[in-house]
């Protein structure tokens, strides 16, 4: 039953998509605004479908109905509750049908939002976002359907992945997808833009809240990933430059390109061919990064296969590239800049810099990730690339975007004068210089560390002069401190949201520098009631026990660690068995700190549970990286709030 | 104009590197091969659900194609078991017989399988699981070519699909007994 | 120098030092694949391989006290003798495949320094009932009495 009102509900929803897409262009094309409203009503029927889609598959996996093949593969009747809800993500198609509801969701949105306000480039914005979603229902037909038949109906399921058996891999890709799926709002309207001619300002002051929206949960979406991978997978590690890791990250370095550039589109109107491009490169890489996890091609620790889905990809993706700059060629002319760079020295001139750098980077990514196919084509020799290159690469790029973070907010746009230079600049850069030699006095010898630092504190301190001298005028109408910076706040909330979302930045670098430098780690057997010692932890070894879970058996190991100034606490990493894998995912334990965490993954053991070897990490300020997450959520909160009132 | 040369070549630039994507999908990850290859398949002895036996000896001189399998193999198994059936019907009166092992198995389960499915090679259990050691099968399913002298010559791990086992038994039919 | 020209010829000088950047990258850090079989035919100690192969039923041996992990990687023609500091990772044992990462030595074995084993999505491994040592494993730890 379940198997064929999803399969068909699928195809009406392909059916209505297509409809509304054609029917939203033509009405574009004749003004028939009867077609327009058609158009409409398919994407909310589109939405009603997916949305039945949805409650189809989660009602099939609550009720262990494995006449559903997706529903066999992915869960057993030991799966947790909430394992089955979440399993409607977790593997290839059902990721599909995530992606597609919420581009229905968003076309609604969008419906709703612009239906009245922007007639002109409306219809176009809900021709192409139909179409798009269109291709994402393509998908959920031919190569990869949730909804397939599985005869004879087994008597019970293979199981969900126990790597996936995690609540970062609850919330991971729904945060990616949100910011994936969310940079489609952006692109309608720059196709729209460029269809009807309207190539200004207005396409991007339009869609500034999404940008930053979908920038937001796509930084989101990385950090989880990474905090995914720290807690999980036994490495100690959040960031391994794996491909389907850097199919996520390209995106957003071009997303945080075009969050900056745009500025310069809206202040001085250059750079119109360059936004266009940066935007349809953004969306590009979106779907390049869903081919690239998908179609196989490149070897990675988490990508999944299938047969057919990589070329319906990739014919997209050729579309969708060859499409729009297409489009884009034929309107160069309309796309003149009205300004121009007057000098090096400037706010236009960093903001580029920024971008040359974050395309740098980005392409850098690409290079490495598409490397090994590349060397295969061109000398049928495989080989693969590994994280020193990004690494080599990439850090001094980054440590460069770092510097032009500082730099760029208070920079005097067209020309600085040196005076200004001076004004906004030397203390700050002083102060850099002070911290760095203060933590080379104190012993740090990491190069890495010192110019992280010293970039830190220079832009931390362009970020307080700025805020004090703004807050300083405005307390000459009468307010106090605190009230003129919270009105302050609110008032310039896109400036000081940016700035947050900057701070955020910062914490997260240094949460990087500290854990690249200072993390230790040792490998060891213990008998049952030795210890070990590292980094001034002590770990003893106490014993192993044995229990049942649902749908897993685990082993644990417990290891009491003390050290000397937090005291004692007991530690329990074990191995859980899954029936449907031979062998055991090891669970790691940890206690988190600000500074330091402790990581404990059980390897071998004694049977009888006389030894077991254990690799025990100190980890230095890894939970900066998190923090720095809780920081850019205020900033990227901040930044979207609706314009503050007319009065002050 | 300067300016609309280069709009034309950022359409232009992409087409190389969609090409290089598109090489991507003839490549082929590393098959890693088994042990067992050129060596002589173990002798089994087996009662099928039919009731009756089945043996490698009594094969000697047939390529067979040995299918490890099981019921609650979800889904490889259930893929692969229609394209086992064709092979069979396809192949049987050409000197290649299809056997099935099902491993660690309840055999009300297994026999629901067979019937469902609609088998018709000889199809057995193997109650200790021993002939699935001795072919070293980590998991099903698993499906291993042996040719008329014995020998074990291909290995398939996973689903296997009908041009796979055309592929390696018309190969194997080739060569002299 | 029109001002146009110095943006150009700025961008120029950093495009060139970010692709110097790369291309010494990947020069330095490209690791070739090689089968046991390749590897045997032109060993170079010191570079770093990823060697491809299976680990050969009955080669495998753990020391748990000193941390020596050594097995044999073949793929069916050669065999290479691989030795490893430290656990193996949970999808290793034999007779499976399996991907090292490390360098040849002088003294003729393949020092690794990163293990990676191969998982395939759509096989399954056999059951709860007939999994070796994992029902006994159970029991033997609840007799412990450690819980």
């Amino acid at each position: 039953m379940i198997p064929e009102l999803g399969y068909g509900a699928t195809v009406a929803a392909l059916v209505l998509a297509l409809w509304g897409a054609i029917a939203a262009a033509v009405s574009a094309r004749t003004g028939r605004a009867a077609l327009l409203r058609s158009g409409e009503r398919a994407a909310v029927g589109a939405w009603v479908l997916i949305t039945a889609c949805i409650a189809l598959m989660l009602y099939a996996f609550l009720t262990f109905d494995f006449s559903v093949r997706y529903v066999a593969i992915n869960t057993n009747r030991g799966t947790p509750f909430y394992y089955r809800i979440t399993a409607l993500w977790g593997a290839l198609e059902g990721s599909i049908v995530l992606w597609s509801w919420m581009l229905s969701i968003y076309t609604l949105i969008v419906v709703v939002q612009y239906r009245r306000r922007q007639p002109e480039l409306y219809p176009w914005v809900l021709a192409v976002m139909l179409g798009i979603l269109a291709f994402f229902l393509l998908v959920m037909t031919i190569p990869a359907p949730p909804f397939e038949r599985l005869t004879p109906i087994p008597a019970d399921g293979r199981g969900l992945n126990p790597l996936l058996q995690d609540s970062g891999m609850i919330t991971h890709p729904v945060a990616l997808y949100l910011g994936f799926t969310g940079f489609t709002v952006p692109f309608a309207f720059a196709m729209a833009a460029l269809i009807v001619g309207r190539t200004g300002e207005e396409w991007i002051t339009i869609t500034r809240r999404w940008t930053i929206i979908a920038w937001y949960f796509l930084a989101l979406g990385l950090l989880i990933g990474g905090w995914w991978s720290y807690h999980v997978l036994g490495w100690g590690g959040y960031w391994a430059w794996d491909p389907v890791e850097n199919a996520a990250f390209m995106p957003w370095l071009t997303a945080t390109a075009f969050l900056h550039s745009v500025m310069i589109q809206e202040r001085r109107r250059m750079l119109k061919l360059w936004n266009l491009s940066l935007i349809i490169l953004t969306f590009g890489l979106t779907i390049f990064g869903t081919f690239l996890t998908r179609s196989g091609i490149i070897g990675s620790v988490h990508s999944f296969t299938q047969g057919s889905i990589g070329i319906f990809f990739l014919g997209f993706l050729a579309l969708v590239l060859l499409g729009s700059f297409s489009l884009l060629a034929s309107r160069v002319e309309h796309l003149r800049a009205e300004g121009a760079l007057d000098s090096v020295v400037s706010r236009e001139s960093t903001f580029l810099l920024n971008n040359l750098f974050l395309v740098a980077a980005t392409f850098t990514v690409f290079f490495g990730t598409v490397f090994p196919l590349l060397s295969e084509a061109a000398r049928g020799v495989k080989v693969s690339v590994g994280a020193p290159f990004f690494n080599l690469v990439n850090i001094p790029v980054f440590l460069a975007l770092l510097f032009l973070m500082g730099v760029g907010p208070l920079i005097a746009w067209r020309r600085a004068s040196a005076e200004s230079l001076k004004r906004n600049f030397l203390k700050p850069v002083l102060a850099g210089l002070v911290a760095a030699a203060a933590l080379r006095a104190v012993g740090v010898g990491n190069g890495l560390v010192l110019a992280t630092m010293a970039l830190v504190v220079f832009v931390a301190g362009t970020i307080a002069l700025d805020l004090f001298r703004a807050v300083r005028a405005r307390r000459r109408t009468g307010d106090g401190w605190g009230d003129a910076t919270w009105g302050l706040l609110l008032r310039q909330n896109r400036r000081y949201g940016g700035f947050i979302v900057h701070l955020g930045i910062l914490v997260v670098a240094l949460g990087v520098a500290g854990s690249q430098a200072w993390s230790v780690q040792t490998e060891v057997t213990l008998d049952k009631g030795k210890s070990v010692e590292l980094a001034g932890y002590h770990v003893r070894f106490d014993g192993l026990s044995a229990s049942e879970e649902s749908n897993h058996a685990k082993v644990t190991g417990a290891f009491t660690i003390t050290n000397g100034r937090a005291g004692s606490d007991v530690l329990y990493p074990a191995k859980k068995f899954y029936p449907q894998d031979q062998n055991p995912i090891a669970a790691v334990d940890y206690r988190l700190g600000f500074f330091e965490d402790v990581y404990l993954v059980l390897g071998d053991f004694a049977t009888d549970g006389s030894h077991a070897t254990v690799k025990l990490q100190v980890n230095r300020m890894v939970s900066w990286l998190w923090l720095g997450g809780l920081v850019l959520t205020l900033g990227a909160a901040l930044a979207i709030l609706p314009e503050a009132r007319r009065t002050a | 104009m300067r300016a609309s040369r280069l709009g034309w070549a950022i359409p232009a630039a992409v087409v190389p590197v969609l090409m290089l994507l598109a090489y991507g999908f003839k490549t082929d990850p590393h098959e890693i091969p088994s042990p067992l290859l050129g060596r002589p398949a173990t002798a089994f002895s087996l009662t099928t659900f039919a009731g009756a036996p089945v043996s490698l000896e009594g094969l000697r001189g047939k390529v067979v194609m040995l299918n490890f399998w099981a019921s609650w193999c979800v889904p490889a198994c259930y893929d692969e078991a229609p394209a086992l059936e064709r092979t069979w019907r396809e192949y049987k009166d050409k000197g290649v017989v299809v056997v099935g092992v099902d491993i660690q198995d309840k055999e009300e389960a297994a026999r629901k399988f067979l019937a469902e499915f609609g088998h018709s090679f000889p199809n057995a259990p193997d109650p200790a699981g021993r002939v699935a050691v001795s072919y070293g099968v980590y998991g099903v399913p698993e499906t291993f070519f042996i040719d008329r002298k014995g020998r074990v010559r291909f290995k398939k791990v996973g689903p296997l699909s009908d041009e796979f086992a055309r592929q390696h038994l018309d190969a194997l039919l080739k060569e002299p007994s | 120098m029109s001002r146009r020209g110095k943006f150009v010829a700025g961008g120029l000088v950093i495009v060139a030092a970010i692709a110097y950047l790369i291309w010494s990258g990947v020069s330095q850090s490209v690791v070739y694949f090689v089968t046991p079989s390749e590897l045997l035919a032109a060993p170079v100690p010191s570079k770093t391989y990823r060697l491809g192969g299976l680990v050969q039923p009955g080669s495998l041996k753990w020391q748990p006290k000193s941390l020596d992990l050594s097995f044999t990687l073949s793929d069916g023609k050669a065999s290479v003798p691989v030795k490893h500091k430290g656990t193996p990772p949970d999808l290793f044992t034999e007779g499976r495949g399996a991907v090292v990462e490390g360098s040849w030595t002088k003294e003729g074995y393949f020092k690794a320094s990163l293990i990676l084993a191969k998982h395939s999505e759509e096989y399954k491994a056999p059951h709860d009932g007939a999994q070796p040592g994992y029902k006994e494993l159970l029991k033997s730890l609840r007799g412990d009495g450690t819980r």
